[in-house]
């Protein structure tokens, strides 16, 4: 099968959903002519025109126009060319995106799959190097998508933007360059479905976006020690896929999360709960996180590599857990 | 500078029809209010609640006689004026404050807020005042790539005009040449503090968005033919793909911010000059009378009608029954 990295399957994604629905309307800053900072909506302004357009810098009203087109009969796909600046946009995220269908009754339909790239990737400093995807499991309304490889990227964005809800979309940079097999037919992948990566019989290891493949080395290398992780991209964190964790968790014992969130209050605090809740007695061990620590992610190319969960963290962890 | 919107308005340019339709829809938001405050005396209704009375011209002037139901508007905090003069059914608006399933959120219990009803072009408003901004332009976009000549109306209050939002949903408007009209009922306060405690310019609100570029008047927003006039002439400009235009529509609250607010931050002579000779009401009523437009008698039968029209709606929304607690699940997702 051939092999594009995860950029070229966003693109592609965009683009096949664009020429499918001519409802569909693409925006942000610099994704026009220019073809977004990452290179994401490439080529897309000279194929779909006026309905990929670059606009002010104003993520606020970035956000707020997408609800209102929304609202009346577009399929927009707004982009905020840092996931960090949705703080900027956070009352049109969390109070409009995800309640105003709710909140008017439910008549309206809210079809926005707004792009946020996210992720540590090569001195980008504190407000443009975060994940801020757990702030957001706390907003009903809200499906809570984040790829880990090109095939699950494309086919979980067309299936975010055939949605008719709003889906926050968070693309770790550090993956738009990464290579991985994608058929050239179409496909769909269901939103809320976690995907079991490697299977595994000692451990369980959860994680999303880059740490899928910290985990998958990890699990390599333990492996080449007789410990078995089996490591499930979790793919949404809102649904989250409790099935497909629980089932994952009755049959290892152990449970590992990973994340490049700060660990206080990343999305490994939710899922540890609920694991807890419903799955305490089939546990031999404590559940451990691996997150960000909780300090504003430093500028020096140097320092940053150190927020970002590894391989060794991950392996000692397991090993750890391995002695209960 | 924001310039001041004045033109002699020919009674005679206006049929009967449209005149009485615009003194109906005048009482019946009146009425409606007055109504709904017996409700919340009555213990029936609770929350905040913000009276419309004393703009009750500007909404009907805005909307009556020159919007579709397929043109969008988003009301404002005094928005129950608004959504009467779009046609939204008072049992509907009833049934929200009352929370029965009623209500257009059938139970969820809206009230200035969040009621919508989608065909009718009511898209609903937002608890974070002045969020309605940015959602205007996106509707307004819709439109205008879409290729319908459907108008936007963004109403928002003198207070709400301070949100960072509005400029930059004007800035939008402006570069785009968006078909959305901005509507500011000044009403010069905000809960207590007067709109010059609060803006840095001190004049009209109007002349900020002289600064994007955006055609800006101020009306005397108790004049309700001369509101319809300018919201007429906002709307030919929309339609014809000449843009934005932002109305700065001068106005009074003759009862505080919410129901229960002594409203003693307004000196009492002012306010009793406002009720007294700018009532729109009872100014509309008198222009009316003077050009031999409507009979004491005819007014009676249209008071008559609108308060046997409005007890009737009460009683729809107060039979109705509370939702089914499971009520509160519905509708998060399609």
């Amino acid at each position: 099968m051939r092999k594009i990295n995860m950029r070229q399957a966003i693109i592609e994604a965009l683009s096949e959903e664009m020429e499918r629905d001519p409802k569909t309307v693409l925006f942000g800053e610099d994704v026009g002519k220019f073809g977004g900072v990452f290179g994401a909506t490439k080529g897309l302004h000279d194929k779909f025109g006026e309905r990929v357009f670059d606009t002010p810098i104003a993520e606020t009203t970035i956000v707020g126009a997408a609800v209102g087109m929304a609202l009346t009969g577009l399929r927009p796909i707004p982009e905020l060319q840092f996931g960090d600046f949705v703080g900027i946009a956070f009352d049109e995220v969390y109070n409009k995106l995800g309640k105003w269908r709710w909140m008017h009754g439910g008549t309206m339909d809210m079809p926005v799959t707004l792009r946020l790239p996210i992720g540590i990737a090569g001195g980008s400093g504190p407000e443009h190097s975060q994940s801020p995807q757990a702030l957001f499991m706390h907003g009903p309304g809200l499906h809570i998508v984040v790829p880990s490889t090109p095939y699950d990227a494309k086919g979980l964005l067309k299936t975010a933007i055939r949605n008719n809800d709003a889906v926050l979309f968070f693309e770790h940079k550090v993956l738009y360059d990464m290579k991985g097999e994608v058929p050239e037919e179409e496909y769909l992948i269901p939103l809320g479905k976690a995907d079991v990566k490697r299977e595994g019989s000692d451990v369980t290891i959860l994680a999303t976006a880059l740490q899928v493949h910290t985990a998958l080395k990890a699990a390599k290398t333990l492996a080449e020690n007789g410990v078995e992780a089996e490591v499930v991209d979790l793919r949404s964190l809102a649904p989250l896929d409790k099935e497909t964790i629980l089932t994952s968790v009755r049959k290892t014992g152990r449970v590992v999360i990973v994340h490049e969130e700060p660990k206080t209050g990343g999305s490994g605090a939710e899922i540890a709960a609920q694991i807890s809740e419903e799955a305490m007695f089939d546990l031999q061990a404590p559940i451990k996180r691996i997150g960000s620590p909780d300090v504003p992610i430093a500028q020096s190319i140097y320092l940053e590599q150190f927020y970002r969960p590894s391989e060794e963290q991950i392996v000692t962890t397991v090993n750890e857990l391995m002695e209960y | 500078m924001a310039q001041i919107y004045k033109k002699d308005v020919d009674v005679s340019s206006y049929t009967k029809e449209t005149l009485h339709d615009f003194y109906r829809t005048m009482i019946k938001i009146r009425k409606f209010d007055q109504h709904l405050i017996r409700l919340m005396q009555e213990g029936k209704v609770s929350g905040f609640y913000h009276s419309g009375i004393g703009s009750e011209g500007l909404s009907a002037g805005s909307i009556r006689n020159v919007l579709r139901d397929e043109d969008y508007i988003f009301y404002n905090h005094r928005g129950c004026n608004q959504k009467i003069a779009k046609g939204v059914p008072l049992s509907k608006l009833y049934g929200d404050f009352l929370g029965t399933t009623e209500g257009t959120t059938r139970g969820l219990g809206a009230g200035i807020v969040h009621s919508a009803d989608v065909s009718r072009g009511v898209l609903g408003q937002a608890g974070t005042i002045g969020s309605q901004f940015n959602l205007a332009v996106g509707t307004a976009y819709s439109a205008k790539i879409q290729g319908t000549d459907r108008v936007t109306l963004c109403y928002f209050g003198d207070g709400a005009a301070s949100r960072e939002p509005l400029h930059g949903s004007l800035n939008w408007a402006g570069v785009y040449k968006l078909p959305v009209i901005y509507i500011c009922e000044n009403n010069e306060y905000a809960i207590s503090c007067h709109h010059t405690e609060t803006h840095s310019v001190k004049e009209h609100i109007a002349d900020w968005a002289g600064g994007y570029g955006i055609a800006n008047y101020v009306v005397d927003g108790n004049d309700t033919l001369l509101v319809n006039e300018v919201v007429k002439e906002a709307v030919e400009r929309a339609k014809k793909g000449e843009g934005p235009t932002f109305i700065e529509a001068q106005t009074f609250r003759h009862r505080g911010h919410y129901e229960g607010d002594p409203y003693d931050y307004v000196p009492a002579e002012v306010l009793q000059d406002w009720k007294e000779n700018r009532d729109p009401v009872k100014n509309f009523k008198k222009q009316l009378m003077e050009n031999g437009i409507c009979s004491e008698g005819e007014f009676a039968d249209i008071d008559h009608a609108v308060e046997a029209e409005i007890l009737e709606a009460i009683e729809v929304a107060e039979k109705a029954p509370l939702p089914d607690p499971k009520r509160i699940y519905e509708g998060l997702f399609s």
